[in-house]
This record gives structure tokens, sequence and C-alpha cells, in this order.
């Protein structure tokens, strides 16, 4: 089988305003970070009773949307389905750039980002999932660059192994992520079930976003595309994945809402509050039903552009999931005095608020940019697109 | 030496240096951590709070420990910081029931959370029991803040305006921080700053001592005296205790 990869041409105006929004979006984010770094985190909408944000929800986002090679390396190398090696390179080189974004914005959600190049690696923690994961992140990014490197060089062997390689390490990545929060002492977060639905909203984010990539970059650089590639990977693959993600969430939450100790918590996530929105609303209805429904029902499971909504509706719940992981658990109180209640206190008790700041968002977006500008200009000096995918080829 | 020689024994001395970190495990397993503490300090520092004795308008003790200790007060709940912080509890559906005042600082746990997922071991349980942080490692990731079930562990958001006490250090913003029983205090034969301002007006309800020695006063309390701790569902053995809670 032969698949030709080519550099796209990259000299339209869209293209460079593109490139020009992102530098911008990218700098911005820099410069609200340097303002942070000088004169401390209060400029974010962080607190003491909510010390994670917007940006360590973005930062477990973007891992989990690298898990696009994963679903492509596995159909490739594992299932042995060669059609869908013409997405393989640029399934690697997002994957990358995507773990690059969930550490971006780690290192700039730290206090002392200065610190963060020398400490980790000469008091390395291996209890803390904080020491532990960013060792697998790196790590995957090195396998990502050797996966691209033997695909460009056509190594049909090593590129086996690699995206075997590939998807444990993945699967590694995703469920150490999801135990950042799983393994620790709080109501909302402790649950052996993250790890794993973890993994499976990573999946099918990932998958959605893979179809969204490919079908836009085979229209915007007008190169032929297989219909039946994607439906495939959106009737067959992506509803699965999901199916799976919103199984193991209804048991989480069943088990929390069943359990006395955790009823008032689990109750709290459900119906508490504005993340109970983003829950019914955003994850559950827009991005898992309405989906869900799309790629079953025939006549819009099988049309490119019905695929694509139904994708972004998807990667828009997994957004909304990612925040419920983080701030839901932190603004509900930890329960010091089991059956009593407080007052008079210097601290915030009970339920506490959370508001992202504009600095915050510039930060996140800055992220984005960075990674979109670094994704724009690989398409233009690396042959990552394929010049035709067919299944049949 | 030829080349495969070279290539052999530079792969083996590179895995072992990849393995290095993993050693304090295989280490650990050869004698318990008790064990090992009780060689390397004899103290086991705790705390006991009388609640009785803890009267319900008195700030007495959270004045002290930010004056001792340079703690950051900006006016604001979002960001003040709180080594010792007092609430008022009562029983639920009681509203005839009196309000009865709580000292929270932190409990320094046998099995602290905090320190367990610090990613730089800047947050560290010292042999004698003090769980403390070294603010000049720390990174800022705040997942100690996270992890502390008891809300005792607070981050510098702002840089700390004001310095009173020299002596003692005060923190950069961007680093996690919380009570440390004075340890600088305690190293230097003192008592902490908060039991000494609670004895100084006479209310005595704050006892700090070493929880090794079984003839110390705090053991006495400990023994005599039905005594609780907070959260001990979560296994994290609290050394601070509460009698009348």
């Amino acid at each position: 089988m032969e698949v030709k990869f080519a550099r796209i041409e990259g000299r339209s105006t869209p293209f460079y305003l593109a490139m020009i929004l992102l530098a911008v979006l990218g700098l911005a984010g820099t410069f609200s970070t340097y303002l942070m770094h000088e004169h401390g985190i209060y400029l974010s909408g962080l607190t003491n009773r909510v010390p994670w944000g917007l940006q360590i929800a973005m930062a477990i986002f973007y891992i989990g949307l690298s898990a696009g090679s994963l679903v492509v390396s596995g159909l490739y190398g594992i299932f042995g389905k060669m059609e869908y090696k013409p997405f393989a390179r640029i399934a690697a080189y997002l994957a990358m750039l995507f773990l690059i974004a969930g550490l971006l914005s780690i290192l700039t959600d730290q206090g002392r980002i200065d610190r963060v190049f020398v400490e980790p690696f000469t008091y390395f923690n291996v209890q803390s999932m904080f020491s532990i994961n960013p060792s697998l992140y790196s790590g995957h990014i090195l396998i990502c660059v050797i996966y691209l490197w033997a695909l460009f060089k056509e190594k049909g062997r090593l590129t086996k192994i690699v995206s075997l390689t590939v998807c444990l390490w993945a699967i590694g990545t995703h469920t150490g992520t999801g135990a950042i929060f799983a393994f620790v002492p709080r109501e909302l977060y402790n649950s052996p079930l993250l790890p794993p639905s973890f993994v499976a909203a990573a999946l099918s984010s990932g998958a959605a976003l893979m179809i969204i990539v490919i079908v836009a970059l085979s229209r915007a650089t007008r190169r032929p595309l297989d219909n039946e590639l994607i439906i495939w990977l959106g009737r067959r693959l992506l509803v699965v994945f999901l199916l799976c993600a919103l199984y193991v969430m209804l048991i989480e939450n069943a088990h929390r809402v069943y359990l006395v100790e955790s009823r008032e918590a689990g109750l709290f996530f459900l119906f508490g509050g504005f993340h109970s929105v983003l829950f019914w609303g955003g994850l559950i209805i827009l991005g898992s039903i309405v989906p869900a429904i799309l790629l079953f029902i025939r006549r819009t499971g099988t049309s490119i552009p019905w695929i694509v909504f139904a994708s972004s509706l998807v990667v828009f719940g997994v957004l909304c999931e990612r925040f419920l992981i983080v701030v839901p658990g932190l603004i509900h109180p930890p329960d010091l005095f089991p059956g009593m209640e407080i007052t008079g206190t210097v601290l915030e008790e009970g339920i506490a608020q959370y508001s992202i700041s504009f600095l915050e968002l510039l930060q996140a977006l800055g992220v984005a940019g960075i990674i979109g500008f670094a994704f724009l200009l690989g398409l233009k000096v690396l042959p990552l697109a394929p010049t035709e995918a067919r299944s049949s080829v | 030496m030829n080349r495969r020689k070279f290539l052999k024994a530079s792969g083996i001395l590179l895995s072992g240096t990849a393995c290095a970190p993993g050693l304090p495990i295989l280490t650990g397993c050869s004698s318990t951590r008790a064990d090992r503490e009780r060689v390397l300090s004899k103290y086991k520092w705790g705390m006991v709070i009388n609640l009785e004795k803890c009267r319900l308008d008195c700030d007495a003790c959270m004045v002290a420990c930010r004056k001792e200790n340079n703690v950051a007060l900006h006016g604001d709940k979002r960001w003040d910081i709180h080594w010792i912080r007092k609430v008022n509890v009562r029983q639920k559906d009681s509203p005839d029931a009196a309000w009865k005042p709580v000292p929270l600082l932190c409990n320094h746990c046998e099995e602290p959370p905090c320190a367990q997922v610090c990613p730089v071991q800047a947050t560290y349980k010292r042999d004698d029991g003090i769980v403390i942080v070294d603010h000049h490692r720390c990174i800022g990731c705040r997942y100690c803040v996270i992890a502390c079930p008891y809300n005792a562990r607070y981050f510098n958001y702002k840089e700390n305006p004001d310095w009173p006490n020299k002596e003692y250090p005060k923190r950069s913003h961007g680093v996690a921080e919380s009570c440390n029983f004075c340890a600088h205090l305690l190293d230097q034969g003192k008592k902490p700053a908060c039991v000494e301002a609670c004895d100084k007006i006479n209310a005595n309800a704050l006892c700090h001592g070493d929880l090794n020695d079984p003839d110390s006063e705090i053991s006495r309390l400990i023994s005599s005296n039905p005594v609780k701790r907070l959260r001990e569902d979560l296994g994290t053995e609290p050394k601070v205790y509460y009698i009348g809670l």
C-alpha cells in the first residue's frame, strides 16, 4: 500500500491570519503568566478553598485529547487496519502537541515556575502522582517523536513496535492523570473508577478530535478523503467510547449517592449549583446523549457534516467533564465535624466560590494559541497530511 | 575495552541510574519507619486542646502565631493565611445547644497526605513527627492544599506586606505553608507561640509536649481523658487531640 504525504502550501491569507492570531494569543498568555509570576496567583480566580481551577482542567483536557494517537496507532498497529495509516502522522504530531499543551498548562499554574526545572528532578517523590505523571508525559512525548520519525522514514517494523508502545504508554498516561485526583482523600475526588473513566473520556475526545481534524484538513487542502473511513470512526468507534465513558460515570455517581457517607457530596455534585448545569446540560445531554443519537441514526450517522458536529459536541462534553473533575470536588467542603454545624470563622466555610478571572482565561487561551501555532507550522514544514485517504488503497 | 563491551557497560550504568529513584522503596522494607524514627529522635511532638477551657471570643493563639511566624493577613478571606484558626461548632438541629470554640491547626499526621503528594518532597515529616514545608524548595503546585483533608494548608497567593518577627523568615508568594508547631522555638527548648499565649491569659487550653514520654503532661491528659482526633476514619493518625469535642 502506498500512501503519499505532503506539506501543505500555507500561502493563503486565511492561513497567515490564523498564524498571526494564534501567535498573538500565545503572547497574551505568556504576558498573563508573567504578571502572575511577578505579583502572585491571586490574579487568577483561585483561592484558599479552590487552589486548582481552569489551568488544571485544561491540562487534563489536553492530555485526554492526546489519546487520538492512541486510537489511530491502535487501529493501525494492533488491529492491522492499514486504511488508517494515512492519519498516523497527524495523530502522532497532535498527540505530541497536546501533551506539550498539558505540560504548559501545568507549568503556568505553578507558584514558582523558576523552580520547576530543577527541584522535581533532584527531589523526585516516587509516591506523588505529580512526580510520576510528568515523567509519563515526557516519556509519551519522546515516544511520539520516535513514532513520527519511524513514520517519516517508513520503517515498517519499528512503526509497528512503536505504535504498540504508544498504546500501552498512553493508557498509563491517562490512568496516571485520573489518579492525580482519584488518589486524594476528598469526597468528590477519591474514587477508583476515576482513572478508567478518565481513559474512556480521553479515548472518546481523542477519537472525536481526530475526526474533526481529518475532515477539516481534507476540506481545507481539497485533498480527497473516503467517507467510509470517517463513518467507521464515528459509528463504530466513537460511539462505543462514548457509551463506555457514560457507563463508568453513571456507576461512579450512583455509588456515591447510594452510600450514606458520600450521599450529601454526591447530591451536591448532581444538583448543587452551576457545575450541575454543566454536568446535565453540557456533559450528559449535549456531550453524550445527543451525539450518541446523531451517530446512531443512519441518516445523520452517515453524513460527514453531522458526524463532525457530533464529534464537536463530544469534545465539548469532555471539556465540561474535565472541569467537573477538578472544581466541584474543591468547592464542596471536607466534613471536619460530622453531624455539627460551623460558624464564626476566618476562612470561607461551606460551599466555596470559584470564578475564572480574565488573566486566567488569557493563560488558557495562550496555551491554545501556542500549540495551534505549532500545529499550523508543522503542517507547513513537515509532510504530515496525506495527499489522499481511501479505504481501498 | 572494545565497542561492544563499552556499550554493554554504559547500558548497565544508564539503567542503574534510571532505577535509582526507586531504591528507597526496597530499602524501606527492611525496617519499619516507626522503628527508624524512634532511633533518630526521642521526641514525638503532639498537642492536646481542651475545649472546655478554650474561650469563645478569644483569639490570643491566632494573634501570637501570626506575630511569631509572620503569617500573612491580607484582609480577604480568599487569601488570608491561618496556621491556627478558630471555628465555633454545635450539634446540628439543636438550636439551644451552646456554640463550642474549636481551634484548628495542622494535625501533624503520622501519615500526612500532603507529604505523600508533594512532587519535590518540600513537605516532609521530621523524625520528631512535625510536618514541615521547605519553602525554598516548594514549587507552588498546591497539590498539598488539595490533599489535606483538614483545610490546614495554605498557599501564598500574594506577597505578605508585614514582617513583624525579623528573627523568622517570611515566605515569598507562590509557595505553600502550614503550622509547624513553631519548630524553631521547640528546637530552642521553648513552647509554640500559641501555647505560650494561651498560658499567658491563664486559659491553659493548649498543651504541647512529647507523646513518646509516658510521664509528660500531654500523655497524662490523653490517658486520663476521653480524647478525639479529627476525621480518624481517614487513617491519617493526627497528633492533635481534642478534649470535649
